[in-house]
């Protein structure tokens, strides 16, 4: 077997640039493959990620009616315990369920500033700005500045709403907005901190603010919009979700508040997945690619080397031996391809895991219901790296097997009269 | 018990619709240690009875056997190891492996049966490559050898393995008569000195003059089969 091999290897040596076109083909294709996975990786988990941090929670507790109009930013169906009892206690309650890390209260409501020349809106969110931090990624994006404190009048803005409004870091502003009771009222915050995101959401529309200061100025003292759940991790989130329902069933309050998965909040989540399948696809789909090279340089070596194959198999090389050496040099092929490529591959994401992509300029235009971050970190990982070189290696093996099997079957004294 | 053995052995090809037989029924008989030369002119059948011979392919009608051993019912698996074990073949266009030095064409042979130790393989491989003359040359590869060292090369490796029949086909024909002599005498020496059985198919009358016995074939039949010294043989 040994001798095969090292035969194998010598045979690879014969027309050294017809080797090196096939394994250039396996290697582009699998450094393609890694870097795409890991680009796919990064978006796809990217989104989840912003839309759990900045929309839904692993679980989010909200009020029914308040969800049917929740482009609205409605404030009459709040969340304030159960039986309206105390929102404390209910979330207490919640934070008690296994699987819960924490759960952050969210009061959201629609507000504005008047400019010289217009009317920019925004959306108020009233938080807890030390479970923010513990849950969200939120400080990474402080790129001025410093967070507000509770019980001041203080906001943090993202820098294009600061543009918008033509503020800065500093500066004071006067926010209009409509009260619980429907009043309208404006107040004048400080500004203390500069948001700089991908995520337009947080870069142009949000304005954080403490959540005491939002309940006492919106009149929704122990009220919030809703209570964003997090969940130790995502596969526990189904565990989870079941917990918070039969919560809430237990307390008598399925008809008013509903327990939503963050997968159930956005048609985008259950599209990534399916996006994730297209994508695997389009990875064998590629590698596939380069086995045509591949396979191609292994049958015109079949049809050159057929009187050599036949020389061996009248020695007594026996169809197995000869289906061995080509399957060894289609491999060998295969895994110096998939390890050139998956090693530039992998050195390449792991470049842009740390700089990032910026996509910035090309998601203008984009809603600021996608919670997306324009700034895409490929994921570098040693499964995706293994995941690439090992679908290498095997797609190039199995493509191998048609010319090899060819050249196994080959008649020996019919393999010896070719010219 | 002669080595080989056959009887009324035909072969047919079939191309398209057409069949051309290429034997018509051969009756032979080789003993252990004879050296043979078969001979007549192109398109007899020659290089068809020592495919048939060499288990390189399977007659259409008659019976083979080879050392006891009928041929006929072995399946690919079987004639492999046949010709793995038993036969060894020298090509008139030598046949080398490219890649391979002269020493591993030699090893490539022995190294299918498996039998031998590194040391052993080397010393029998070395001693081989001694015995046909090319001492020294046995890390060349075949690009970097002559006509001759090429189809020495070549019987080194069908000896090597101390097979009971080797088989040549034509193997002087692209040699110089110079060359072609040194060969030959090469066989002979391996003949005598090992006992292995030789034959080969030729059609040169110089070549002839080497073999022991000399059977004429002519449109796939034996025309004629006859010792050096002129008696002919039965079968």
């Amino acid at each position: 077997m040994d001798f095969i091999f090292r035969l194998a290897l010598k045979n690879l040596t014969r027309h050294r640039l017809r080797t090196f076109v096939s394994i250039t083909a396996v290697a582009v294709c699998v450094m393609v493959v890694v870097f795409t996975r890991g680009l796919v990786e990064g978006m796809v988990n990217s989104m989840i990620r912003d839309h759990i941090y900045y929309n839904s929670g692993h679980v989010k507790v909200v009020d029914r009616h308040y969800y049917e109009q929740e482009r609205l930013l409605p404030l009459n169906h709040p969340v304030d315990g159960f039986s309206r009892k105390s929102l404390d206690e209910m979330t207490a309650d919640l934070e008690g369920i296994d699987g819960v890390e924490m759960v952050l209260p969210r009061l959201k409501f629609g507000a504005m500033v008047s400019t010289e020349s217009e009317l920019v809106t925004m959306t108020g969110w009233g938080v807890d700005i030390d479970k923010e931090l513990k849950f969200t990624s939120i400080e990474r994006y402080l790129v001025e500045g410093r967070m507000p404190s509770p019980g001041k009048l203080e906001v943090v803005m993202g820098t294009k709403l600061l543009e918008k409004i033509s503020r800065g870091v500093g500066d004071k502003v006067t926010i209009v907005f409509n009260t619980a009771f429907g009043s309208f009222r404006g107040v004048t915050f400080t500004i203390v901190g500069r948001l700089h995101s991908g995520v337009q959401l947080l870069n142009e529309h949000v304005v954080l603010l403490p959540l005491d200061e939002a309940q006492r100025l919106l009149y929704m003292d122990g009220q919030v919009t809703e209570l964003i759940v997090a969940a130790e991790d995502l596969g526990s989130v189904p565990q989870v979700l079941a917990s918070i329902e039969a919560l809430i069933a237990e307390r008598g309050e399925a008809e008013r508040y509903q327990a939503i998965s963050y997968r159930d909040t956005s048609d985008l989540i259950a599209w990534l997945d399916v996006g994730k399948i297209v994508y695997n696809c389009i990875y064998v789909f590629l590698i596939l690619l380069a086995c045509i090279v591949v396979n191609n340089t292994m049958l015109m070596i079949v049809q050159e080397r057929t009187k050599e194959i036949g020389t061996m198999a009248a020695l007594g090389l026996e169809r197995k031996g000869i289906l061995q050496m080509f399957l060894a040099e289609g491999g060998i092929m295969g895994i110096i391809g998939s390890l050139i490529g998956a090693g530039l591959g992998a050195g390449l994401t792991a470049y842009l895991a740390r700089v990032g992509l910026d996509f910035t300029a090309d998601l203008e235009g984009l809603s600021a219901d996608v919670v997306f971050d324009a700034v895409v970190y490929p994921e570098s990982s040693w499964t995706n790296t293994l995941f690439a070189f090992a679908l290498g290696v095997m797609i190039v093996a199995v493509s191998c097997l048609i010319p090899a099997r060819r050249a196994a079957k080959l008649e020996p004294s019919v393999a010896m009269r070719d010219e | 018990m002669a080595l080989l053995e056959l009887r009324g052995v035909a072969k047919v090809y079939q191309q398209g619709r057409i069949a051309v037989p290429a034997l018509r029924g051969i009756d032979l008989e080789v003993e252990a240690g004879e050296f043979v030369a078969i001979f007549g002119p192109s398109g007899s059948g020659k290089t068809t009875l020592l495919n048939l011979i060499g288990c390189l392919d399977k007659p259409t009608a008659g019976t083979l056997v080879f050392d006891g051993v009928e041929l006929i019912g072995l399946d690919q698996k079987g004639l492999a190891k046949v010709r793995r074990e038993n036969i060894g073949f020298i090509f008139q266009s030598y046949n080398l492996i490219p890649v391979l030095t002269a020493y591993e064409n030699v090893e490539f042979a022995i190294r299918l049966l498996n039998r031998h130790d590194k040391r052993e393989l080397r010393e029998r491989v070395m001693e081989m490559l001694a015995a046909v003359g090319l001492e020294g040359l046995e890390n060349r590869k075949p690009n970097e050898l002559s006509g001759g060292q090429k189809q020495r090369v070549a019987i080194a490796r069908a000896l090597v393995k101390e097979p009971k029949l080797v088989l040549a086909d034509e193997p002087t024909a692209n040699l110089d008569s110079k060359t072609s002599e040194e060969v030959l005498e090469v066989m002979v020496k391996m003949n005598k000195e090992l006992g292995t059985t030789f034959i080969f198919s030729t059609h040169d009358p110089r070549v002839m003059e080497y073999a022991a016995r000399l059977v004429e074939i002519r449109d796939g039949l034996i025309s004629s089969d006859r010792r050096r010294d002129g008696a002919v043989v039965s079968h």
